[in-house]
């Protein structure tokens, strides 16, 4: 529910509508490297399958239609966003997860580099911009400023004013180019 | 080494950059069950018909709960003018009617959805003028039995639609005004402004032995346990508010919001847990942005165009309820001649209730819209003089020893000029007037700021390996100001690395008030605060290292990491055995400190409602922006952008550039694309991230920065407030620079595109006019 119903006729009617659906499907979806199978209510979106039957809540939902990308991951290696897709969507995929990207404890380059340059303040929006940064990188190893900035325009942070997350994009390209 | 002014890694980066932060929005506790409100789709209106019935009868469903379930009582952090629920009328849209608790997050919602409200509508007040007509329909029929949190002595000016007034009307403003050569008159408005954190508001309620304990992650944990308090009606010690890490507040989550209804539904629930979260329509319809307001400034000049008085009156919206707002009414008085000498001046600050969303603090307050009433009217006097506006503004600019309004004097004023000197530094005004280009213009403007003085303690327990912990109610809302500033203050009173302190997140049960992450007093209050902590530490460990290294206390310092004797480093016991040591013969170690800024000495009769009375701890800003329209589709891209701040003390390099490129960010958001509309029947018509539109990666430059240092006697290594000043003048300086580019005066907020489209239309008719002139 994205909008207020405006009236109790049409409140009562997708009440209904969507108690009658109430069936379950399963799923296997591969998540940083482990395979979680679960029944799952098709109306279930990925990001809710992710941060509450996974349990993996590094992946963050700031407006769960698709605008401030804080919920982006990689769906069979390319950038996605769970609040865009149903959990059924994804059955049979390869998905990597924020949670996916340090080894162990170290964190990767692209983490470190976030850590470093004060890319991140709230921190809330930072699981989606080093997935979407993930992307870029792997596509464009060495990309400018202006290209970054263009590659996160999708991406809203409300504390940094994205000079940081800039500046740790390339800094962070310049240690994975070693 | 000193670890002040050094670039420290921030102690929560490691858990916000691998995921495992847990927000308020992660919360998660056994057995948990989750919660959604009933809300007003209208924004005013009689409830005919409220039957919970048909929710309560599904499956999974644990608890209902209306204003017949809440205690008959109001609550407000300064008036308390607020129910818990609506009870009989709805004032505005997304007001809470009633709350389910249920199984799972999409039945909650479908339960809530069951509930049959039925309203009649009623004529919504959203004009503000017309709120304040003596034939306006009052939105609080009632509003005379209301009592100030603080009891009915604190009550202050009020009347009907109008939730709080305060007036300054110093002698001479008439008589200024009679004998002025010239007068120029102008009028502001601008819109609200959603403060869109991108972690929506949560909260996780627990009602258990008799108490209520809210896991929430929120800017003043100890706000939040006062307003359960009292919607609750049980003594504040009955309530127990766990802080998580924050993803984003900037104000909006200084008051509480869903954590009375989780509190309430789950003792409705037989104690179990309760989560409620915002979608993110709801939040942003709910939220207390920004208000809106009216600003109508004019001033009278002498035959040499010197400012010789002023009037200026504020009408803001204080929506639905006053939450915050009537304390920061009075700050027009304090912003009303901005930073510029402009003789007697009579200041009237108007807050008016509407049927809509409450408003409150967003990073800046009313300053941000002040600046840009005061800052747009001083290029428009400049104008009308055919004077060149930097040197206008520098003919007025306060000095050292300027008395304010309020009989406030400023001391240090002289930065003001500093802060001119060191923008003209970098960007010349002549050069850049010089290179003028068709459809680029420049605007500048100057603020003065306060620190919030409220106050805040903290404990500092020393572990006996040596590391310590602090033990504070402060939150970091993402600044740094707890994780890299007062972590950085106590390692280095400790003489331990940064890595080795450890801040804890709030506990209401456990730390003493702090007032909360506003007003950019973190790391000056509570840095402080911990520092005096820090200073017991050291006394302590300097008692109990004497009897180790066989020296006098007075003679031995904390350093490196030891305790040793002053000037024979080799002497020295590591901290680690002082503090085991101790814990075994004196006891563990640990330290308190408390600290509050004192408001300055003014005048208490220069105002009526005078509610914050004075600016502790000011602070000094000038701002420069070069902007380019494109004639075509009416952008502004912001080509360069200068600060100039009076910060006391740098003590984090990173914490405060970032504060001000981020705040700089939510200032051109404001100015030119952040576009928070209400119709004429109170509801917002933007309402979702998609059409309230943030600023994006390209649509800001670096800010170049330029730090002023004037460290404060009393604050920590001389800090001051760094956060709010930078988004004080970014509309201002916008406003100004786009009217410049344009030719044509650009006096709301925001600009957008249509907005300056317009403008240039009409500029281009006047010029066709008189070309056939």
């Amino acid at each position: 529910m994205t909008e207020l119903a405006s009236g109790s006729t049409s409140q009562r009617e997708l009440a209904s509508e969507s108690t009658s659906q109430r069936n379950t499907e399963s799923i296997t979806v591969t998540v940083n490297g482990h395979a979680y199978t679960a029944d799952c209510e098709p109306r279930v979106t990925l990001a809710d399958f992710l941060r509450h039957t996974c349990g993996l809540t590094g992946t963050h939902l700031g407006c769960e239609h698709g605008v401030c990308g804080a919920c982006t991951i990689l769906v069979d290696g390319r950038s996605a966003r769970a609040c865009l897709m149903l959990a059924v969507q994804a059955d049979g995929a390869t998905i990597t997860t924020v949670e996916g990207l340090a080894a162990g404890n170290a964190l990767n380059p692209l983490q470190e580099a976030f850590w470093d340059n004060h890319g991140l303040q709230c921190g809330f929006c930072t699981p989606g911009m080093l997935m979407t940064a993930t992307e870029l990188l792997a596509d464009n190893p060495d990309p400018d400023a202006a290209e970054v900035r263009e590659g996160l325009s999708g991406n809203l942070c409300r504390c940094t004013g994205y000079d940081s997350i800039v500046r740790s994009v390339l800094d962070a390209a310049q240690r994975m180019r070693g | 080494m000193s670890v002040i002014g050094e670039r420290v890694p921030r102690s929560d980066g490691r858990a916000k950059a691998s995921g495992e932060a847990e927000y308020g929005v992660d919360h998660a506790e056994p057995d948990m069950i989750w919660g959604a409100l009933v809300r007003s789709p209208v924004s005013s209106g009689r409830i005919t018909r409220l039957d919970t019935a048909p929710a309560l009868a599904m499956p999974g469903v644990h608890a209902v709960v209306t204003a017949a379930d809440a205690p008959d009582t109001r609550a407000g952090w300064v008036l308390r003018d607020q129910r818990l629920f609506a009870a009989d009328r709805v004032l505005y849209e997304g007001q809470p009617v009633a709350a389910v608790a249920a199984d799972t997050l999409e039945l909650a919602r479908e339960a809530a959805a069951a509930v049959v409200l039925e309203i009649e509508p009623l004529p919504a007040v959203v004009d503000l003028d017309a709120a304040l007509r003596p034939d306006a329909p009052l939105v609080h029929p009632d509003w005379e039995s209301y009592v100030p949190a603080l009891g009915p002595d604190a009550d202050y000016p009020r009347h009907g639609n109008l939730a709080a007034e305060s007036v300054s009307d110093p002698p001479g403003v008439d008589d200024a005004f009679a004998r002025a050569h010239r007068v120029v008159t102008d009028e502001f408005v601008v819109q609200r402004q959603y403060q869109a954190y991108i972690e929506p508001k949560s909260a996780v309620g627990i009602y258990r032995d008799g108490r209520f304990t809210v896991h929430t992650a929120h800017q003043f944990p100890y706000n939040v346990r006062d307003r359960v308090s009292q919607f609750l009606d049980v003594r504040p010690s009955a309530v127990r508010i766990v802080g998580h890490t924050i993803g984003g507040g900037f104000g909006a989550k200084l008051d509480a919001a869903l954590e009375p209804y989780a509190a309430l539904l789950s003792k409705a629930a037989r104690g179990r847990a309760v989560k409620l979260v915002n979608t993110r329509t709801e939040d942003l319809i709910t939220c207390p942005s920004r208000e809106g307001a009216i600003t109508r400034v004019r001033s009278a000049l002498d035959e040499d165009g010197t400012i010789i008085a002023r009037e200026l009156e504020v009408i803001a919206d204080n929506g639905a309820y006053s939450g915050e707002m009537p304390w920061l009414a009075s700050i027009a008085l304090h912003c009303a001649r901005g930073v510029y000498r402009a003789g007697p001046t009579r200041v009237t600050a108007r807050l008016v209730y509407t049927n809509t969303a409450p408003t409150g603090a967003f990073r800046g307050v009313n300053g941000t819209y002040l600046y840009h009433a005061v800052e747009r009217h001083m290029d428009h006097i400049a104008a009308e003089l055919g004077v060149d506006r930097r040197e206008y503004r520098l003919r007025h600019l306060f000095d050292d020893g300027e008395e304010l309004l309020n009989g406030q004097v400023l001391t240090d004023a002289g930065i003001l000029r500093e802060g001119f000197e060191a923008i003209e530094a970098a960007a010349p005004w002549a050069k850049l007037e010089a290179e003028r280009r068709p459809y680029r213009g420049i605007g500048i403007a100057a603020a003065w700021w306060l620190t919030n003085p409220m106050p805040g303690t903290a404990v500092v327990k020393l572990h006996e390996d040596g590391t310590a912990a602090v033990i504070t109610a402060a939150t970091d809302n993402g600044s740094g100001a707890v994780s890299m500033g007062v972590t950085q203050i106590v390692a280095e009173r400790l003489g331990i690395p940064p890595s080795d302190v450890f801040v804890t997140l709030p506990d209401t049960d456990v730390a003493g008030f702090d007032a909360g992450s506003q007003g950019s007093r973190t790391t000056r209050i509570v840095g402080k605060a911990s520092q005096i902590a820090a200073d017991e530490v050291i006394t302590k460990l300097k008692d109990v290292a004497a009897g180790l290294l066989e020296a006098a206390a007075d003679d031995l310092e904390v350093a490196d990491g030891t305790v040793r004797v002053k000037g024979a480093p080799g002497t020295s016991v590591p901290i680690a055995v002082v503090a085991a040591t101790a814990t075994n013969t004196v006891g563990p170690i640990q330290g308190t400190g408390s600290f509050v800024t004192p408001f300055p000495d003014f005048n208490p009769g220069c105002a009526t409602g005078l509610m914050l009375p004075s600016f502790p701890t000011p602070t000094y800003h000038v701002h420069l922006a070069e902007v380019e329209v494109d004639p075509v589709t009416g952008t502004v891209q912001v080509l360069r952008y200068l600060v100039a701040q009076e910060v006391g003390a740098v003590i984090s390099p990173d914490g405060t550039y970032g504060q001000v490129m981020g705040g700089v960010t939510q200032g051109i958001g404001y100015a030119l694309h952040e576009s928070l509309r209400i119709g004429e029947d109170g509801r917002y018509r933007e309402r979702t991230l998609e059409s309230y539109r943030l600023p994006l990666a390209g649509d800001v430059p670096r800010v170049e920065f330029f730090p002023l240092e004037h460290p404060d006697p009393d604050g920590p290594h001389g800090a001051k407030g760094v956060g709010e000043g930078p988004i004080l003048l970014p509309a201002a300086v916008i406003a100004n620079a786009v009217s410049d580019a344009i030719g044509r005066p650009l006096n709301n907020i925001p600009i957008t595109p249509e907005e300056v489209l317009a403008a240039l239309q009409t500029a281009e008719l006047r010029n066709d006019e008189e070309h056939v002139r």
